[in-house]
């Protein structure tokens, strides 16, 4: 009878040790949000979300932002002005926002670059990314910064 | 014949206060700058990646910005990524963005028209995390053809700007004071 307890004891130890290891290790690594696989949480043109930033940037930071950085995926529509490429030759398409003022910074990643190839000045695309920051004027800087998506991909609608 | 010079009266005016208010077009401004922070411990080392820094350096005042979206570091794993953006570290929710703004002190040992490595004396004032701080670093502005880039190397202590974690795991896999290093790269107009 008590070695069986003992035994019951034992066994139930190690199950709990190696399920919590197990938790912990999931937690530890646990992949990060596939952007290009989600579904967005908005979609709109690119004028509007522009608008929305300045009209009250604090409201829309509050919309779009998310607390531990997994914020909203959104779907834009707009008119390509200038496509470039950044430090981590990531390509990066601008869409026109409100001229003269801000547009929206869209950034693809090493597997979706492939995308840009074929596009040019001028094409009216929806690109989905996540949100990183909005588009507000900088008294600093002196000029209007755009808003800014990264892990982008091209949506065919 | 007096209407006709009083438009070209105005005309004029008008173009000479656009000449005037118009920004300079020695301010040059980058959109993708990077930012590297790194930070090191005998139990974990920590690194993560911004693409997305916006800058503006000024050629004849010799004034540099920074603008840091701050949700754009990108971490190995999940989870740093989820904590760094937590209200507990950088509560990047309620500061999404963090600046620098500066002077270059020794403008007159830099020729932003001639080729070559110059040392920089920068000196401004930085916030981030709501905290604003003075500092001094030096940079390395590199000047080839009608591209600058401009790289700097510095620590940061992160008590300094409120950034603390006296307990748990945090207090001993987060170094006090971390690595950080920038790089914007400008093109010059014409």
């Amino acid at each position: 009878m008590k070695k069986r307890i003992i035994k019951w004891s034992i066994l139930l130890i190690v199950s709990s040790v190696v399920l919590i290891a197990g938790i912990m290790y999931y937690l530890l690594n646990q992949p990060h949000r596939n952007v290009q696989a989600t579904a967005p949480d908005y979609q709109m043109d690119a004028s509007a979300l522009v608008n929305e930033y300045l009209s009250d940037v604090a409201l829309a930071n509050d919309k779009y932002l998310q607390i531990e950085g997994n914020s909203k995926i959104i779907a834009v529509t707009g008119s390509i002005i200038a496509i470039a490429e950044d430090l981590n030759q990531q390509k990066v398409v601008y869409l026109k926002g409100i001229l003269g003022k801000a547009g929206v910074s869209c950034t693809f990643t090493a597997e979706t670059n492939i995308q840009v190839e074929n596009l040019k000045i001028g094409d009216k695309i929806t690109i989905k990314g996540v949100i990183r920051s909005g588009a507000e004027y900088d008294k600093d800087l002196e000029l209007y910064e755009d808003v800014i998506l990264e892990k982008c991909v091209i949506l065919h609608l | 014949m007096k209407k006709i010079i009083l438009t070209i009266g105005i005309t004029g005016f008008l173009a000479l206060t656009a000449a005037f208010t118009t920004p300079t077009v020695s301010k040059l401004i980058s959109k993708t700058g990077h930012i590297n922070f790194y930070s090191h411990t005998t139990f974990e080392d920590i690194s993560a990646d911004n693409y997305k820094v916006v800058s503006t350096l000024d050629t004849a005042t010799g004034e540099i910005v920074y603008s840091v979206p701050m949700q754009g570091f990108e971490f190995k794993k999940a989870l740093m990524q989820r904590h760094y953006n937590s209200s507990k570290f950088l509560d990047t929710k309620k500061f999404p963005k963090s600046k620098f703004k500066g002077q270059i002190t020794n403008l007159t040992d830099l020729n932003f028209e001639s080729d070559g490595i110059y040392t920089a004396e920068v000196t401004g004032e930085m916030t981030l995390h709501g905290v604003t701080k003075s500092l001094s670093e030096t940079a390395t502005i590199t000047i080839a053809g009608n591209k600058i880039t401009i790289e700097t190397n510095m620590q940061l202590t992160l008590a300094d700007y409120n950034i603390n974690f006296k307990t748990g795991k945090p207090s001993t896999n987060i170094a006090k004071t971390i690595d950080v290093t920038t790089k914007s790269v400008y093109t010059k107009e014409g």
